[in-house]
Order: structure tokens, then sequence, then C-alpha cells
């Protein structure tokens, strides 16, 4: 089972950072060729059968550094697919020629790959660790200078590592379950400097243009995977102020030598490659071997047979004692506009909006009049919602931009400080969310008589399930399916199956017109004509709204047009198609209790001339972060009513 | 979405020509570690800014990274004193325009903290340097919009006019 050709996070048409980008173009001002060695072949076939006896080949350093895995034939396979990682021929499946190979050409100084070093210098990790294991007598194998190396290594200055995970972004396929990379946190660095540091990424590289064969390369490996070094800074650009995503930092618990050993190998990435396998081999799961590396005691990337998400490696980091340090939030941009206008009073609200259109109103004396705090407050969010409005709507970006300008020119007479009271997220941290595997074991009451089922989903969120770490009204449920048992039919049949079903609810409201949507593809069980359990494949697809009000605890209301089209042989001519809408609502009555409810009228004018009127009703009891009950009633055409109640699990 | 990010960092980076003549103005004594430190050599090998307009004209992702991640860092180079930390800092400024145009007006910011570093400015006379871009926003503004780089040749000449920042100041 798979969780689909989606990406994630590793931009493909559009990323702009593919690869190593600084090795091949390094300015080596001075090049110091260590002068070559005699070549000392005694030397040479002392250290190989030092190395055998020890088996060093076999050691978990070796394979971590090679990224060599267990294959199905019990022996072993790196993950590393580019050309010049390997130094024996066969280097990929035999880690013991790789590493006679590797001892061999340390006594050369042949300058390899694009960024010509010498071995010793562009496998640097693999050197200090062979010197340490064998103890190289450094005048019978002279350690050359790897100068490059060392400059790149000044300019990370490196102090420590920090993992970061932007949430998931609805808006993008590729980024639905949101992304992972790592931060290399400087020596000189302050908490008001962090966006200085460098970041870690692992991103496909996939030209423009690529249509179907997207999918289809992406499932298959067929694009190639690469590191990144580019600085934090612009991917807090790109992840809080263009796409609006909040990021969260987990400072991880690296020794000195730990974080060292792990900044070598990856300057050994440079002259790595990988096939990009979209649903385990992806951005997230290639940054774990680089932690294998820094401790080799950690097994990481074990964890995951058949796919990887960004999230769960957030949860299996956190879950390993003493790795993840604290955890710093950096909201959105649009986080940011919401939480302070909730700060807001009506009268300002209004204030607001009239200077969002008219800048030049903050020169009235009604706007004056306010204390300069609140003053200040106003300016700032105006300059945050304009700033978002440009990026936002292309064709008024310079309109939205002149008014910032204005703005802030306002601003900048105020001399008092920003509102700095923290930022709270809307979301609780990716860690305290429910795993995203689910099994379930339901009984129920349908068309007067009882049943039992089983139901297995891959992935991954839906609204129903428990929130904590997943973003309201966000669902993305893939590959999920039930079996059941129909006691008087005597009958046990697949009763539906899930291919996609996505929906977004995202609030609109003053400030934020965003449109909630929804796609559902799959197989469903209906009853209908002479039918009474019929197999029918849906497709249905919806735009909305939703709004949100707080008269309990928080409700959400929403409406969708929709369009849908069924096959299945209980229609006449096997088909029908047509449109209508939903109204909905899903409340949180407790912390644990939520309810989602809503009626759909559907009409068809195609295929078999019908209409339809569903209407369903479920709730939710959260029992434990990984096991909830629930309860749902649904009303499908006639009296096709279903009760079910289902105990689900996530593994 | 990601078009649009492409494309303002695009723009942005269309800026960086303009940068580097006023990097390379301020920079009246070089004091890089020779041949290859230079903003404009690290971006173009030959030192001709043709290329520039080469590596646009190719747009391709990757010419536009591969510059980037070496602009962007002080690969090859000893931070020497000044001439790094100025054109790292009108880099720097080129790249965060917006996010330094905003935090400047309100006095403060993690942008503008970082620049503050990059320009030498220690930790406690920081919020001097705040006080001073929001003191003198209008002005550094009106520079912006030539290029973020002229703001820092401004900021810079009004830093030295400043009783504490004045022997932080870059050019001198």
């Amino acid at each position: 089972m798979i969780r689909g050709g989606f990406r994630f996070d590793c931009r493909g048409p559009h990323s702009f950072v593919l690869f190593f980008a600084f090795l091949p173009f390094l300015i080596v001002l001075t090049t110091t060729v260590a002068l070559a060695d005699p070549p000392d072949s005694a030397y040479l076939s002392e250290l190989i059968p030092r190395a055998r006896s020890e088996r060093l080949a076999d050691a978990r350093e070796w394979h971590a550094l090679l990224h060599y895995r267990r294959n199905f034939l019990g022996g072993y396979t790196s993950e590393q697919d580019g050309p010049t990682f390997f130094l024996a021929p066969d280097g990929k499946t035999n880690p013991q020629a790789e590493l006679e190979a590797t001892l061999v050409k340390f006594f050369s100084d042949d300058l390899i790959g694009e960024a010509k070093q010498t071995v010793q210098c562009a496998f640097v990790a693999r050197y200090h660790w062979l010197r340490e294991k064998l103890a190289f007598d450094d005048r019978r194998l002279s350690p050359r200078i790897c100068e490059k190396f060392n400059n790149w290594m000044d300019g990370l200055n490196p102090r420590s590592i920090t993992l970061i995970f932007p949430s998931a972004f609805m808006n993008n396929p590729a980024s639905m379950f949101g992304h992972s990379l790592f931060r290399v946190d400087r020596q000189d660095q302050t908490p008001q400097t962090r966006i200085l540091a460098y970041t870690i990424n692992f991103m496909a590289e996939v030209p423009d243009d690529e249509g179907i064969m997207f999918a289809v390369r992406g499932l298959t490996g067929g694009y190639q995977g690469l590191f990144s070094v580019i600085p934090y800074y612009l991917k807090v650009k790109e992840y809080r102020d263009i796409e609006n995503r909040d990021i969260w930092e987990y400072r991880l618990n690296l020794s000195d030598a730990q974080v060292r050993r792990m900044l070598m190998h990856v300057w050994e990435m440079g002259n790595a490659s990988f096939d990009y396998f979209f649903f385990r081999e992806n951005c997230s799961y290639q940054l774990l071997p680089l932690l294998e590396v820094a401790n080799p005691e950690w097994r990481l990337t074990d964890q995951f047979t058949w796919w990887t998400l960004p999230g769960d490696t957030v949860r299996l980091l956190t879950k390993q004692p003493g790795i993840v340090g604290d955890a710093v939030y950096r909201p959105a941009r649009t986080t940011q506009i919401r939480r302070r206008y909730e700060r807001l009073s009506s009268d300002e609200r209004g204030v607001l909006g009239r200077v969002l259109r008219e800048p030049a109103l903050v020169r009235d004396p009604a706007f004056q009049q306010l204390p300069v705090e609140r003053r200040a407050l106003l300016l700032d969010i105006a300059s945050d919602y304009l700033r978002y409005q440009s990026v936002t709507d292309e064709k008024q970006a310079e309109t939205y931009k002149s008014r910032d300008r204005e703005v802030l020119v306002a601003r900048s007479e105020l001399k008092v400080k920003s509102d700095d009271t923290p930022i709270e997220p809307f979301v609780t941290r990716p860690e305290l969310g429910h795993r995203t595997s689910r099994i379930g074991v339901g009984a129920g009451y349908r068309q007067d008589e009882w049943f039992e089922e089983v139901s297995l989903r891959a992935s991954y969120h839906d609204l129903l399930d428990p929130e904590p770490g997943y973003a309201p009204g966000y669902q993305i449920e893939l590959l999920s399916g039930a079996l059941r048992h129909y006691e008087r039919a005597g009958q046990t049949r697949l009763e539906r199956f899930t291919l996609a079903n996505v929906m977004s609810l995202t609030p609109a409201d003053a400030l934020f017109l965003s449109p909630s949507w929804k796609v559902n593809i799959g197989m469903q069980t209906l009853r209908h004509n002479g039918c009474r359990y019929c197999s029918a494949g849906v497709a249905n697809g919806g735009a909305g709204l939703t709004f949100e009000t707080h008269l309990l605890k928080r409700e959400y209301f929403f409406g969708f047009g929709e369009l849908e089209t069924t096959y299945s042989r209980a229609f006449e001519e096997k088909h029908r198609a047509g449109g209508g809408g939903t109204l909905g609502m899903m409340a949180d009555l407790t912390d644990r209790w939520r309810l989602l409810a809503s009626a759909t009228y559907l009409r068809f004018p195609l295929g078999e001339k019908s209409d339809e009127v569903r209407w369903s009703v479920g709730q939710r009891y959260t029992l434990a972060k990984d096991a909830a009950l629930r309860f749902e009633f649904s009303h499908r055409e006639r009296r096709d009513n279903e009760a079910l109640f289902t105990i689900h699990a996530y593994f | 979405m990601n078009r649009l990010l492409i494309l303002s960092l695009a723009v942005v980076f269309a800026g960086i020509q303009v940068g580097t003549a006023g990097a390379d103005e301020l920079n009246r004594k070089p004091y890089g570690d020779g041949p290859g430190c230079g903003l404009g050599s690290q971006i173009f090998p030959d030192g001709s800014k043709t290329m520039l307009h080469q590596s646009m004209a190719a747009t391709t992702n990757m010419s536009f990274s591969q510059t980037f991640a070496i602009t962007t860092g002080s690969w090859g180079c000893t931070n020497n004193g000044k001439f790094v930390s100025i054109e790292h800092a009108a880099m720097f400024a080129n790249l965060n325009f917006e996010n330094l145009s905003q935090e400047m007006a309100q006095g403060g910011g993690e942008h503008l903290a970082s620049l503050a570093t990059l320009m030498g400015v220690p930790a406690e006379q920081q919020p001097e340097f705040f006080a001073l871009t929001q003191e003198q926003y209008p002005s550094l503004m009106q520079a912006g919009k030539e290029s973020p780089a002229a703001m820092i040749k401004t900021l810079d000449a009004v830093m030295v006019a400043h009783p504490a920042l004045a022997k932080v100041s870059l050019v001198r």
C-alpha cells in the first residue's frame, strides 16, 4: 500500500535550488596541493588486511556513510545512485570492495568530481572515520589539505542542527503533507539572527513541462534527488511570507563531534545523487541518513518501509529520548495577521478596513486620537495585510505595495515597539498529532440488517480524526477501504474504497475570503432501483465557503456547490451525472468531542435522470492520542439508512 | 505560488547588478583576499557583468541557484574585515528588501538585527541602530527606490554622523 504519487514539497518544476551549487563553482584562491607521496604500497598492503580483520566493511558506521541497506538477497545495496560516489566499480553492492578502493584512493592526488578535490577531501567523513579506526600513520599516508572543505565549514560556522518543519500547505499537492529540512545553526547566532544560518535540503530535480510523466517518473524513481545548502532567510521568505505556512523549529541535541561528522558527510553529498521516490526516498527520508551518520546508534531509516511523511519523521525524532531539544514556533504571516486582528475592538477593525483602502486616513484626527500603541498595532496589521494582498493578487500588487509604503512611513513616525505578545498557533505541534495510518473495527445497522466491518486507511487525516497536530477543516484521505459483512444477506463485500478524498474548509472572514473546496474519488455501496447493495464508482468535486463561529467552543458552517458523476450497474445506462449543493456544520463540543453534520441535494440530468437527498451526522470522541470512537448516522435515497459505530486506532 | 516565488526572487536577483555596482562604488579600497573574493567575481568568475544577463536569459533554475548559493555565502573568502560584510549586507538587503523596509519602520525585527550583524553593529548597539533606521526611514526608502545597495550606502552614511555608530560604519 502506498500513499499515492504526491510529492512531498520537494520542489519540482520551479525548484530554484537543485544541487550542491557551491561545490563546482567554488573559487579557490591558492590551491595548496600536497606533494604527492611516493606511493607507499607497503603501507597500503598493511592497511587492507587490518581493515579486513577488523571487519570494518561490516561496521554500522561504514554502512551509514555509504547509505547501504540490506537487500532482499541478504546482501547490501546502497541507496546512492550517482556515478562519482563509489570508488569501486561494484561499490553500490559491495561494501568490502568499496572500503578497499577507498583506502587505495586515499594515497592518490587525482582530483575527482566537479569540485576537483582529492579523494581524502571529497569523502572527508570516510577519511576521518578510517583514519581513526586504522590509526593512519600520517607520515606514510599524508593527510591532504582540504581547503575547499575547510572554507565551506568556516562559512557554516556550525554549532548545532535544527530540524525545520514547514506545516502542510493545502494549495499545492506537493506540499500537502508538509516538508522538512535541516538548519545549521551558527556559533555566533542569536535568536534574532537565526535567519542567517544555512539550511540543508534534499529535493528532486524536475524539468519544466513534465505533464503526466511527472507522476510516472516520480513513482518510479525517474528523477534525481540532490542536496543543496542555501540560507534560511530564503526558506523563511518562501514558507512564511509567500505560502503562509507556519514553521516549527526543533533543536536537535547533537554533540559537537556529531554535528561535525554529519556536516562532513553533507560535504560528501556533493558527489552523490539519489533516485527520488515520491513516497519513500523523498526529501524527508533523505535527512535521516545524515542523522545516522551523526550517531550510528540511531536506526531511523529502518522505521520507514513504504512511505515517509514529513510529519512522521518529526514524530519519530521527538519520540526518541533525548534527540530533540526546544521547539520554536514561527507563525505564517496570515497567522500573525489573524491573531493580531483578534486583539482589535470592533471600532478598531472598522478603522483598519478604512486605512487598508485609503492609507491617507492615518493623517485624520479620527486616527490620530487613538493611543499610540493602538495606532502602531493597526499599522503593523495593515502593513502585513497589504503585503499578503500584494503576493496573492498579482494584478493589483503595485497598488498594495504603494499603500504599504504609505502605511510604513506613518509607522516609522511612531517611536513605539511593535506588540510583541507571542503569536499562538491555530494548530498544535505536529508531533502531538495522531499517527497517519488507521485501522477501524465497527458494527452497525443498514437497511434492516446488522453488519460488522473492518476498515484500513493508508493515510492521513479526516475531519473527524482527533485534531491535535492537524489544521482544523483539513482532510486528506488516501487509499482507504472497508470490508463489511452483512448478517442477513450473508454477504461479505468491499463496502467502500477511497482513492483520494480531500477537503479544505478554510474559514472566510473580513480579511481572508478564502474558498473551501473538496474532491472525492472512490467506490461506494449504494442501494438503487432493484439493487440492494450495488458497487458504484463515484467522483465528486465542489467549491464553497466556510464561516467560523465561537458560540460554544468552535463551529464551522460550510456550503458547497458541487458536481458528481457515478458509474454503477444499478443505473439505467449504467451511470448518472449532475450537480447540486451541500450545507454542513462541524462543531467542537469539547476538546475530545466533535460533531459533523451535512445535508446534500443532487440532481442528475445525465445518464439515469434522478435526484437524491442525503444527510449524515457523525460524532467522534477522542480516547487517546492514537485512539478514537466514532458514531455515524447517514441517510441516502429512499430508506437507505445506516448507523455505524467504530473504534479507530492510529499506527 | 511557486511561480510567484520564482518571479519575486528573480526580480530581486535582477537587482543584484545594481547592487553590485553600489557595492563596488562603496568599496573604494578593496580589502578582499584577492581575485575570487569580490561579490562580482563570485557571481561572475571572469568579472564580466554581462554574464548576469546570460544566466538570466537562460533562466534555468540551475544557473540561478548556482550563483545564488555561492553569492549569499562567504565561500572561498575569509571574512577579512569590512569588504565581505559590506557586500554580504548589500546582498542580504537585496534579497530581503521588503522585510527590511517593514522592520525599519517598526524599529526592530530579525531581518533588521541580521542586517545590523552583517554590517558589524554589535548587539549592544543594535537598539541605537534600529532607532536610527526608524528616524531616517523616508530617506532610506528614497534611496531604496534606486536600489537596496544604495539604501545600504545611505544607511552607512548616516551611521558616520551618529555618535555611537560611527565607529562601526563600513566606509572608513
